[in-house]
């Protein structure tokens, strides 16, 4: 972009950095401080002992294990799931035409038009019906509702990015469909759509208030026992090794998504 | 998160028109209409029909009920305060990070466009444990005071200002973007036109930039509106328990009164406060997606 102003230092950028670093990230370092901190009494600036106490006495306990492999099967069945489920969608919605076919697409924004909490709890009123609170499968399909939209949406750009005339010149030295689907659309529109599925494994495991208010007590995800650990526990650095744990998968996540945030392109698909 | 492309749905040749594409996308769509759909009809229906013995008749009961208990009334109230409050602070702070990323291109700019955008990477329970870690009693904002001799602050943790904390820390990262991007659509030159003509800085932004950005500003509030309106895991964790926004007090109307009636009145409630916000926002996003 080019710029407007001309100065020889930017104090603009610099105080807007300072005062973002202290709100934004020092925070967060608090929190790792905590996380490798033995002894850390008031009124102490800097913690009396640094160490890994907390780190064995953390993963020595019972209910954060059943909360890691609950949430990692949890993450792992919903992407699963909204991956057969929606990529096949997708590559009709790009490629195919059939009655209804528009309106069909634009329904996948119905949840975003209503607050979420609201609608999940007018789902909740139907899972009531069906037995579903408190059940494994309850938290499956609610966390499986939020990923439809971008599980969609991505793919469906993905696929028809897709070079088609590559496709034809190879239709016309006599591959099959599925030939040509496996050697020429897929590794043109794989990255894009691997991406989708990170976002959604990502996004389902961090997803809380469907968690919390279809799967609690019974399903106890990583984010749900972390609300009781702030509510309930006492010792602050099992809260504190718990976030670095519960940060991982942001963390692969900021790793391959960055160059995809910062494009244009996403804003305007927030509608910006 | 909602999409990434704004490709477009183009239109295809009518000769492969195969209505066995509605198979394809048959189990999606089932399950936007049996999961979204469905549940907001029922929700209306079952609030206003109550099952009596002689059947189902029509009655407004729970909304009378909401409409006249002072309890759920200061529960609203609070609600849209923070929606307020959030909205106005969120303008406040991300309208000029942005308009300095858009007119920067100094090496601090990329710092701070990272900085502005890191939260979205940043799950809002942790950021819960960070706030009561800083802000909290005895928090590190606590130790530095009592360290250069100030006194303990008055804690934002379990007040109103929690909440509205937390929530503006969270949807930095996306009003930013959205602004950004309507920024984009303001050119150079007819800054520089208006600067030409000896128009002030203040001019600039009111009479140039403001009107062509508009719609940006509307969507990254209707955006955020929607998020905060009925947030639940921010409130629920940093805010007061009394009385308390309309996420927590569906999730305990809901979960601990077992009153599934009164909680999914609730829930129709913060949908009508919120349709307008809702249909402005869905249709700005059809429309970037269609061109």
């Amino acid at each position: 972009m080019a710029t407007l102003v001309h100065r020889k230092t930017d104090w603009t950028g610099i105080v807007l950095a300072v005062v973002l670093t202290l709100v934004i990230v020092f925070p967060l370092i608090v929190v790792g401080t905590w996380a490798f901190t033995n002894v850390w009494r008031y009124p102490s600036v800097i913690p009396q002992e640094f160490g890994l106490r907390f780190w064995y006495q953390t993963l020595a306990r019972a209910d954060v294990w059943t909360s890691i492999t609950t949430s990692l099967t949890l993450a792992t069945t919903v992407t699963g799931i909204s991956a057969l489920i929606c990529l096949p969608a997708a590559y009709a919605f790009a490629r195919m035409d059939f009655p209804g076919r528009d309106i069909l697409f634009f329904s996948f924004l119905a949840g975003h038009a209503f607050p979420k909490f609201g609608l999940l709890v007018a789902i909740a009123g139907i899972f009531l019906q069906l037995n579903l609170i408190g059940t494994f499968w309850g938290v499956v399909l609610i966390q499986l509702v939020g990923t439809l939209l971008f599980m969609i949406w991505i793919p469906v750009a993905a696929f028809q990015s897709v070079d088609r005339r590559m496709e034809e010149a190879a239709r016309d030295v006599g591959a099959g469909p599925f030939r040509v689907f496996w050697s020429i659309t897929l590794p043109q529109a794989g990255p894009t759509i691997a991406a989708a599925v990170l976002l959604s494994f990502v996004g389902t495991f961090y997803e809380t208030e469907g968690a919390w208010l279809i799967g609690a007590p019974q399903v106890r995800t990583l984010p749900v026992l972390m609300i009781s650990f702030i509510n309930n526990q006492p010792v602050i650095q099992y809260g504190a090794v718990l976030s670095v744990l519960l940060w991982v998968p942001s963390f692969i996540a900021l790793m391959f998504a960055r160059r995809v945030v910062n494009s244009g392109s996403f804003a305007r698909g927030f509608g910006g | 998160m909602t999409t990434i492309d704004s490709g477009h749905i183009a239109p295809v040749q009518a000769e492969r028109r195969r209505p066995y594409g509605l198979l394809l996308v048959a189990a999606p769509v089932l399950l936007v209409v049996w999961l979204i759909i469905w549940p907001i009809i029922s929700a209306v229906i079952t609030t206003l029909w109550v099952q009596t013995p002689e059947g189902s008749e029509f009655s407004t009961g729970t909304y009378q009920f909401f409409f006249s208990d002072g309890y759920s009334l200061s529960n609203l109230s609070v609600t849209l305060w923070t929606t307020g409050v959030c909205a106005i602070l969120l303008l406040l702070i991300c309208l000029p990070i942005a308009l300095y990323l858009r007119f920067s291109d100094s090496k601090v700019a990329g710092y701070v466009q990272g900085l502005a955008i890191f939260p979205m990477f940043v799950p809002s329970i942790i950021l819960s444990f960070a706030f009561i870690r800083v802000l909290g009693p005895n928090g590190t904002v606590d130790l530095l005071a009592n360290a250069m001799g100030l006194p303990k602050i008055r804690s934002p943790y379990l007040t109103a200002w929690g909440p509205v904390i937390g929530l503006v820390w969270d949807n930095i990262p996306l009003t930013v973007l959205i602004l950004l991007s309507g920024l984009g659509n303001v050119s150079n030159q007819a800054i520089e036109a208006a600067r030409d003509v000896g128009a002030r800085k203040l001019q600039v932004l009111w009479y140039i930039i403001l009107p062509r950005i508009g719609n940006s500003v509307l969507v990254a509030i209707s955006f955020a509106v929607l998020g905060i309106f009925s947030s639940f895991t921010l409130p629920y964790v940093l805010g007061p328990a009394a009385p308390e926004m309309m996420g927590p007090f569906m999730q305990r109307t809901f979960r601990e009164l077992f009153d599934p009636r009164n909680a999914i009145t609730q829930a129709v409630i913060t949908f009508g406060f919120c349709i307008v916000f809702g249909l402005f926002y869905v249709r700005s996003v059809a429309k970037n997606r269609t061109p």
